[in-house]
């Protein structure tokens, strides 16, 4: 099974440590080896981004940056997992590391199932 | 999800990082992440990878124990290490007492100074691939592979495995500590084979990883079609391989063939579970992600041949799942080079299966009366007790409008297969064939 596990963050001007990116990227080395870590991204600063709201049939359009939000998506990472508890474990892995290396890091660490064709999300999953 | 907390201390930390108390499960989770370079580096210390296992289970044990309470360590491959050790060193002084007690001396104990492990690190993950060999080693037979791969690599336990492969769970428990007593015996070694040699056993780690697959692919006892865990597990592997071995295409091709056929896994059953066949699945079920995964290693074994690796069956049969997975229509399917793959696949890997479904391709590419010709120069004997020689006659004699005929293959088919899907499957084509008939 399919999991989206989420890095989120307030959106700061800090550069993360170069422990913490070294960490990471020893740690995706082994997501990949172990066949468990499918595709990882970052995601740019919210200047860059665009949102369309939709509203009572209206769509309107914002343009970045969103200074007002408390927190946003960082980055992600897609895993497939045997189990929830081993996507639990990942996403563990991922706050753990941040919490080494970064210790004044404000975040969160999320893990979402990814409902696939085979398998849709069931109220017991939440 | 737990209570924040905003103590101080390790413990207390690692538990919010944890965000809850672990439970068994997460607790076996972290242990599983660990365990394939855990029994690997164990393997290597003790020389035997029936001590080796005995000595990540204690670990394991203590985990069970301690993690609860204690919250998962920051790095529970490093906890379980020392654990580990702990316990080897602890064996180690047994078995020197055992070798002064005794003149013989027991292979694998020559040695009785612990190694250095800290300075092995950089090794883990030829250790990984040392394992692989070793689990798949020729004095096995393939069933034994495949379970010792599943449990020493994959970090399965003995009735993950037992449930995988339908048998009885104390048999497959005997079924794995024989083939350690037999890789004890044997006197197998925790090596790296080279030259000639590594082709040849690198070709038997990739059939116990394809044969792990296809036992869940094609469940042919099961009243269910499919057994995706163990196809799962299979692409783990050939994933873990493929980056253990990144310059072998065959290799690489392995884990697309696999990735390209799991992709299908879920369009293959109706809404009541039944089978439904490659032409006729809603293609939009296919799983794209491992349409692209596949197609991306796909490339690389290309570009591995072209430099001039070996490629072989694995290669030819990934090159006609991706034909099939290009096609977004079953129409669209590019039939004559499916065709012309399976005529290279039938001169590199000669047998009746292939041929079967060479003439499958060729009925779609040149004509169902084509198909029949190559059907019908399968030897009788071959393949006598599969319903897949009759299931496809009972096919091209359909397109031939011959459906008496076609309602006899489908019946002949529904008689040989165990697989009680499948059997509904091809009754359900006779019976339509018999109407078509009439």
């Amino acid at each position: 099974m399919h999991y989206m596990v989420f890095v989120k963050m307030a959106e700061v001007d800090v550069e993360p440590p170069a422990a913490l990116v070294e960490a990471m990227g020893a740690e995706m080395e082994r997501g990949f080896a172990s066949g468990t870590l499918i595709q990882v991204g970052g995601l740019y600063a919210t200047s860059y981004r665009t949102e369309f709201r939709v509203r009572a049939g209206e769509t309107t359009s914002t343009d970045g940056p969103f200074t007002e939000a408390k927190e946003e998506v960082g980055g992600f990472a897609i895993i497939d997992v045997r189990d929830h508890a081993e996507a639990v474990e990942n996403a563990r892995r991922m706050a753990e590391l941040h919490a080494t290396h970064w210790p004044d890091w404000d975040g969160a660490v999320e893990a979402r199932r990814i409902s696939g064709p085979d398998e849709g999300p069931s109220a017991s999953d939440a | 999800m737990g209570e924040p907390t905003d103590s101080t201390g390790d413990a207390a930390r690692a538990k919010a990082a944890a965000g809850h108390e672990p439970t068994r499960a997460a607790v076996t989770a972290a242990w599983r992440r660990e365990s394939a370079a855990l029994v690997a580096a164990l393997t290597r210390m003790t020389g035997d990878v029936g001590v080796a296992e005995d000595l990540a289970q204690d670990a394991l044990v203590a985990a069970l124990e301690q993690w609860p309470h204690d919250g998962i360590p920051g790095s529970p491959g490093a906890w379980l290490m020392t654990t580990a050790k702990r316990r080897a060193i602890d064996f180690f002084r047994r078995a020197e007492t055992l070798r002064r007690r005794s003149a013989e001396l027991g292979h694998g104990l020559e040695g009785t100074e612990v190694p250095d492990l800290d300075a092995q690190v950089d090794h883990i993950e030829d250790d990984v691939l040392r394992l692989m060999f070793l689990c798949c080693h020729p004095a096995l037979t393939p069933d034994s592979r495949a379970a010792l791969t599943l449990r020493l690599v994959g970090g399965l336990t003995t009735t993950e495995i037992a449930r995988g492969f339908l048998v009885a769970e104390t048999s497959m428990g005997r079924r794995i500590s024989r083939a350690k007593r037999m890789l004890s015996d044997s006197g197998a070694r925790f090596e790296m084979p080279t030259g000639a040699e590594r082709l040849q056993r690198l070709d038997d780690v990739l059939a116990v990883v394809y044969l792990v697959f296809t036992e869940g692919y094609a469940a042919t006892t099961d009243a269910q079609w499919t057994r995706p865990d163990l196809c799962h597990e299979a692409i783990r592997l050939a994933r873990i391989l493929a980056r253990l071995v990144p310059d072998e295409a065959e290799v690489h091709s392995l884990q697309a063939l696999l990735e390209l056929q799991a992709s299908r896994l879920h369009a293959r059953t109706d809404s009541d579970g039944r089978p439904v066949l490659l032409e006729a699945q809603d293609r939009r079920r296919w799983d794209r992600l491992l349409i692209r995964r596949g197609e991306a290693a796909l490339a690389r074994a290309e570009q591995l041949a072209g430099s001039g690796r070996p490629v072989g069956r694995y290669y030819l049969q990934a090159a006609i799942a991706a034909e099939h997975a290009r096609a977004v229509h079953a129409e669209n399917t590019d039939w004559r080079a499916i065709a012309r793959l399976y005529d290279v696949l039938a001169g590199a890997a000669p047998g009746p299966v292939i041929e079967v479904n060479r003439a499958v391709a060729y009925g779609r590419a040149f004509g169902p009366a084509a198909g029949l010709v190559v059907l019908d120069a399968i030897p009788a004997a071959a393949l006598a007790r599969s319903p897949m020689p009759p299931a496809v006659r009972g096919d091209l004699l359909t397109r031939l409008g011959r459906h008496v005929e076609a309602a006899d293959a489908f019946r002949a088919a529904a008689a040989v297969t165990t697989n009680r899907a499948e059997r509904s499957l091809l009754e359900r084509r006779a019976e339509q064939a018999a109407v078509d008939a009439s």
